[in-house]
């Protein structure tokens, strides 16, 4: 169930859609999703789960990454707005169901039917479980971008549970209504995959196809759906929110993921909106894997059946529904109960003539320097080993010099981590999820104009 | 040659300079007719966030995105100026 330009649309004019895009698709076993607008983007992803094409997320939709992706993938091609519109238009008003492409006669493999969201139990398409429906990759923070293959399976199960900790945030209060979620993030990034494309088509949850940006539009798009609201966004989306003066409707639920969310700004969300911030923990390659109540807890709690194994580097995260164990970079602690505490990522830590420092840490201290506005510390490069390899730092800072800011800082660091060079910047360089990708910050010390 | 701000022109050029942080831009040279963002001067969605706070603070109004409008009004200084003369309330 969609809130689109104004109008309702049901899952099942959805899956009419879906069926008419799906005989429109030329053969080939990859499709690279560029459409921008969210139902158009769930349409054809549907379309290619009945084709048995796999959906390819690229890291960017700039050209060149594109390129590369279909490059590195037989069989692939694009699929945009226009080719989802125009199939639909060209579709008979009474389309036909299309039958579901053969499915894998794997005993394992585990047929999913795709539930009606409109009351009815509509189900024209049974999905092998076994079937790699997508390939996400990651932005690569180090190095060049990963893809990691998804069977349909392992969404069934993580967008279940994801459900079912959003209920457990809303039932209290608002029993089973059907929730609506307004997300400010786009489809094509695991976040907003999981959030605005499965789970409207996994759960009984609806989605506004709108991907509102100012207070004001996001105000304005959670008005247009009914209670129980379910607000995704992430930090920088609400920093924006709590300064800005715009009056918000009852929100039940907002979700948070990307960048860390400081339990100050959960809270003041909470106070703002009237509201619960649920914090997601996850990667593009496990899915979210565990949240907390970002303004009152530090301790994530653990979905059911994932096994956390710690270690000095990161973290093996295992589950039933992974293909296999997967490795995170974050460095964690694990608690009774389920629970787990982050202590930093892997690339966090840094040491630099022996001795050891977090980046987080760095960089919470140089934003706390009068009259820096955004700061980022990072550790440029390897080097050999036994090198001296300092940390460095891009800060906006207007009018406030270098030597005074790492005067600053130097009262509370080892001088070992004051960082050389410390560049001053516009504005960090951060891409379209608020992420700072390692070759942005190691472009901007090497040229800050360009940055 | 660039087309000529007019003194709105001017204030709202200095505003976003000071709202994103834009080093190495002087307000008199942003050409009133040329691109703000992607191409021209090369803001992005992040810089339009911090850009709506300013202008809601200075002008009295919440910037919006309904998808047409958008375009437009965001495609030059002197739309975007042009726009926030007809709307502001201070």
């Amino acid at each position: 169930m969609f809130w689109s330009q104004g109008r309702a649309v049901s899952a099942r004019e959805l899956m009419r859609r879906a069926a008419a895009v799906a005989k429109a698709l030329p053969d080939g076993r990859h499709l690279i999703n560029l459409c921008e607008h969210r139902e158009n983007f769930l349409v054809a992803c549907c379309a290619a789960l009945i084709r048995g094409h796999t959906t390819l997320l690229p890291w960017a939709r700039a050209e060149g990454a594109v390129e590369e992706v279909a490059a590195r993938h037989a069989g692939s091609y694009r699929c945009d707005d226009d080719m989802v519109r125009s199939a639909c238009e060209n579709e008979g008003p009474r389309a036909a169901s299309a039958s579901a492409s053969p499915g894998s006669s794997s005993p394992d493999a585990k047929r999913v039917r795709i539930p009606g969201g409109d009351g009815a139990d509509y189900c024209a398409f049974e999905i092998p479980g076994t079937r790699v429906a997508v390939k996400a990759f990651t932005s690569g923070s180090t190095g060049s971008p990963q893809g990691h293959g998804k069977p349909w399976r392992g969404f069934v199960r993580s967008s279940s549970l994801n459900a079912m900790r959003i209920r457990d945030c809303l039932e209290p209060v608002h029993g089973p209504a059907r929730p609506w979620v307004v997300a400010t993030v786009p489809p094509q990034h695991m976040y907003g995959f999981e959030t605005s494309v499965l789970l409207p088509l996994l759960s009984d949850m609806a989605v506004h196809a709108g991907r509102p940006l100012f207070p004001a539009d996001i105000a304005t798009a959670l008005e247009e759906v009914p209670a129980p609201r379910v607000l995704v966004t992430t930090p920088v989306h609400m920093r924006a929110i709590v300064a800005s003066g715009q009056r918000f409707p009852a929100t039940a639920l907002v979700l948070s993921a990307t960048a860390p969310l400081d339990a100050a700004l959960a809270r003041a969300i909470e106070t703002r909106l009237s509201t619960t911030v649920l914090e997601l923990f996850g990667s593009t390659e496990t899915c979210v894997i565990a949240t907390r109540r970002a303004a009152s807890e530090e301790s994530w709690h653990l979905y059911p059946e994932v096994i956390l194994e710690p270690d000095a580097d990161g973290v093996t995260v295992s589950a039933p529904w992974f293909t296999g164990p997967m490795r995170l970079q974050d460095i964690v602690e694990r608690l009774p109960g389920n629970r787990f505490l982050v202590r930093g990522r892997n690339s966090d830590m840094v040491e630099v003539a022996g001795k050891r420092a977090s980046l987080g840490d760095l960089t919470r201290r140089l934003m706390a320097v009068p009259g820096v506005r955004d700061a980022v510390v990072f550790q440029p490069d390897t080097g050999a080993s036994g090198e001296v390899r300092r940390v460095a730092a891009l800060v906006v800072a207007p009018g406030v010099s270098t030597e005074s800011i790492c005067a600053s800082l130097a009262r509370s660091i080892d001088p070992a981590f004051v960082p050389r060079p410390l560049v001053h910047v516009d504005s960090l360089p951060r891409n379209e999820v608020g992420k700072l990708p390692r070759e942005r910050l190691l472009a901007a010390i090497r040229d800050p104009a360009a940055g | 040659m660039p087309a000529t701000q007019l003194p709105a022109e001017r204030e709202l050029a200095e505003l976003i300079i000071a709202a994103v942080n834009l080093e190495g831009v002087e307000p008199q040279d942003v050409d009133p007719e040329a691109p703000l963002f992607g191409a021209g001067l090369g803001l992005d969605s992040i810089d339009a966030l911090e850009l709506a706070l300013e202008i809601s603070r200075r002008y009295g109004f919440q910037l919006r995105s309904d998808d047409e409008e958008n375009r437009r009004i965001f495609a030059s200084l002197r739309s975007l100026s042009e726009h926030i003369q007809n709307r502001r309330t201070t």
